[in-house]
């Protein structure tokens, strides 16, 4: 049997890394992708001894477009098509629009945005693309509840939705398993795990572990669903914001905002 | 040489803490040992120790302890499994360790040895874990998820100039001692001897693994001696299974008590229970769930690095349960 390949991107922390360990778990080959210096060839090697799976490992910088271009150009000098891409690699943010850096946004957007449909694009043309492909690209509940201080995060998720129920529809009996992944809170990085931590009761109760995400959405994308969001209480509280009229969703969302502003006042 | 060197430890009451601060005072090593109850039943008494009253999150504490100490050991931390209030174990075993390394620096300590845990990396998949392999699932148990925020500051420290730092990981750590809320495996043996401890969870094959105290004690002085700036250290012992753990407890003990094995679904749905009444009472609870999915789970490390690099000694795991056993008889009658 030939082992199917699986690119991860952002795969040297948090979420990323989860979804290395569920594919590797289930026997796939892997291509990490993540930033220099963040322990990639040791998740690598580790992942190689203990799962006893192929690892590719590209240490680049993805808001880069030819960085993007790089990456299918080596594999295909390798011989290596890529079965299932994982667009995680994303640069979130929980502050006030005015207090980041043009830079920060341009990164931001280059990277969620940019980096993503350059990647997707690319996967679907490669040359020998597999009869049966699978893309999940990770976007955010937050793409669905409009929230002050993650402007421009919530708004690239907005657009990874968009483009991903697009591309559902154009790829439909083609053979590409298109999979939108809006997670809600999820304990992944170490500054992340600070703020979750000091959340409470249904805030703190949604908060999911990684691996439960990398399972519940690699699970739901083998299964050819459109979009998996992970967690019970999530599902729930998706589906009560179908059921709420608009005014009370206004009313509660008026109502926390007032609690952001005093805090930051 | 060694002697009269001024050493502050905190969490003298603890159960490493407490062998740390007779070991380093039986070599001469003036201890300033840190507590937060100078009168603790678990402090251990010599001439060489000076009990300090203080805390981690008071700093002027903290100062008054390492007056004139030019090396530290922050042994101290919250190692329960429960609080009532989770904050306890950030403010204790993050900002207590950031206060601790802010200190130093002002006091002019020159090293300190930082006690964090085999905990930072958790589960294993197939061979034991050494100091460069990843986390591989997230980090819901209170206590591993702030020491492993505690060595994000301990990491951030190491760069900045003096103390140097050395972290130490030990595994299950077991010996001598008194039977404290952190020592588990004290627990357990203890309650297997009086007829107490009945269960093996699951099929009884998953492996942890079992560092000897004095092992881990003298693997804090070597790391003192000889470890390397900013670096970490597995410190740890034998990769036993639970029916093994048992089995050796049976024969070296002389006790046999018959054990059930119990299904980790049970095991499970009891420890979502116990969450429900936690929860609805705030009574301590027996276990929890991110436990209970932790018993399916391998824990093996290597202390090859430390073995190689500080000189590091494993006992045997049966020489140290039986030295164990024969201290918790000695305390049971």
């Amino acid at each position: 049997m030939i082992r199917q390949t699986a690119m991860v991107t952002g795969a040297s922390e948090g979420l990323g890394k989860s979804f290395a360990f569920e594919l590797a778990g289930r026997g796939m080959n892997l291509v990490l992708v993540a930033l220099p210096d963040t322990g990639l060839p040791d998740l690598s090697r580790f992942i190689r001894i203990n799962f006893n799976v192929q690892v590719y490992v590209y240490e680049t910088d993805l808001t880069v477009a030819k960085n993007c271009e790089a990456i299918f150009e080596g594999l295909s000098a390798l011989g290596v098509s890529v079965d299932m891409l994982i667009n995680n690699a994303g640069l979130g943010n929980w502050s006030w629009f005015a207090d980041k850096p043009l830079s920060f946004y341009k990164t931001q957007i280059d990277l969620n945005i940019t980096g993503t449909v350059l990647l997707t694009r690319l996967f679907l043309e490669q040359r020998q693309r597999p009869a049966k492909a699978y893309l999940l690209n990770v976007g955010s509940l937050g793409g669905q509840f409009v929230v002050p201080k993650k402007q421009v995060y919530g708004a690239t998720k907005s657009f990874i939705s968009y483009f991903t129920r697009s591309l559902q529809l154009e790829l439909s009996g083609s053979g590409v398993q298109v999979t939108l992944l809006s997670p809600g809170g999820i304990n992944t990085k170490p500054e992340l795990l600070v703020l979750n931590h000091s959340l409470k009761g249904l805030s703190a109760a949604s908060i999911l572990e990684p691996e439960t995400v990398a399972r519940e959405a690699i699970r739901g994308l083998l299964k050819g669903r459109k979009e998996v969001v992970p967690g019970m209480l999530n599902r729930v509280m998706l589906l009560l914001d179908h059921l709420l009229p608009g005014g009370i969703k206004k009313l509660i969302i008026r109502q926390k905002l007032k609690v952001i502003l005093k805090q930051h006042n | 040489m060694e002697n009269q060197t001024h050493v502050f430890v905190s969490g003298a009451s603890g159960f490493i803490g407490r062998s740390l601060c007779l070991e380093l005072a039986k070599r001469g090593f003036i201890v300033h040992a840190l507590c937060r109850d100078v009168q603790h039943p678990y402090l251990t008494r010599h001439g060489n120790i000076r009990y300090f009253k203080g805390d981690m999150l008071d700093k002027d504490s903290l100062l008054v302890a390492m007056q004139g100490c030019e090396q530290a050991y922050h042994t101290a931390a919250l190692a329960k499994m429960w609080c009532k209030n989770p904050d306890d174990f950030y403010q204790a075993n993050v900002i207590g360790t950031r206060n601790v390394l802010e200190t130093a620096r002002t006091a002019g300590i020159r090293r300190l040895v930082y006690t964090s845990t085999c905990g930072v990396w958790g589960p294993t998949v197939k061979y034991p874990m050494s100091e460069n392999d990843p986390r591989i699932g997230g980090f819901p148990i209170h206590y591993e998820r702030t020491k492993h925020l505690a060595e994000l500051e301990i990491r951030r420290f190491a760069g900045q100039g003096l103390p140097e730092v050395i972290t130490v990981n030990p595994s299950r750590v077991f010996g001598e001692g008194p039977v404290t809320d952190s020592n588990t495996v004290g627990k357990m043996i203890s309650g297997y001897l009086r007829g107490k401890w009945r269960l093996i969870p699951g099929s009884g094959e998953q492996v942890a693994n079992y560092a000897y105290l004095d092992d881990v004690v003298q693997g804090h002085l070597a790391a003192m001696r000889s470890g390397k700036n900013g670096e970490r250290y597995i410190l740890g012992g034998e990769d036993i299974s639970f029916n093994d753990f048992f089995a050796r407890l049976s024969a070296l003990s002389g006790h046999t008590h018959r054990l059930f094995r119990v299904p980790l679904p049970v095991i499970k749905a009891y420890s979502w229970f116990e969450w429900f009444k936690t929860k609805m009472t705030g009574l301590p609870p027996v276990f929890l769930p991110e436990f209970a999915d932790r018993l399916s789970k391998d824990q093996k490390y290597s202390s090859r690095k430390a073995i190689r690099e500080l000189g590091y000694h494993i006992t045997p795991f049966s020489e140290g349960l039986k030295n164990t056993i024969e201290d918790l008889k000695k305390h049971q009658k």
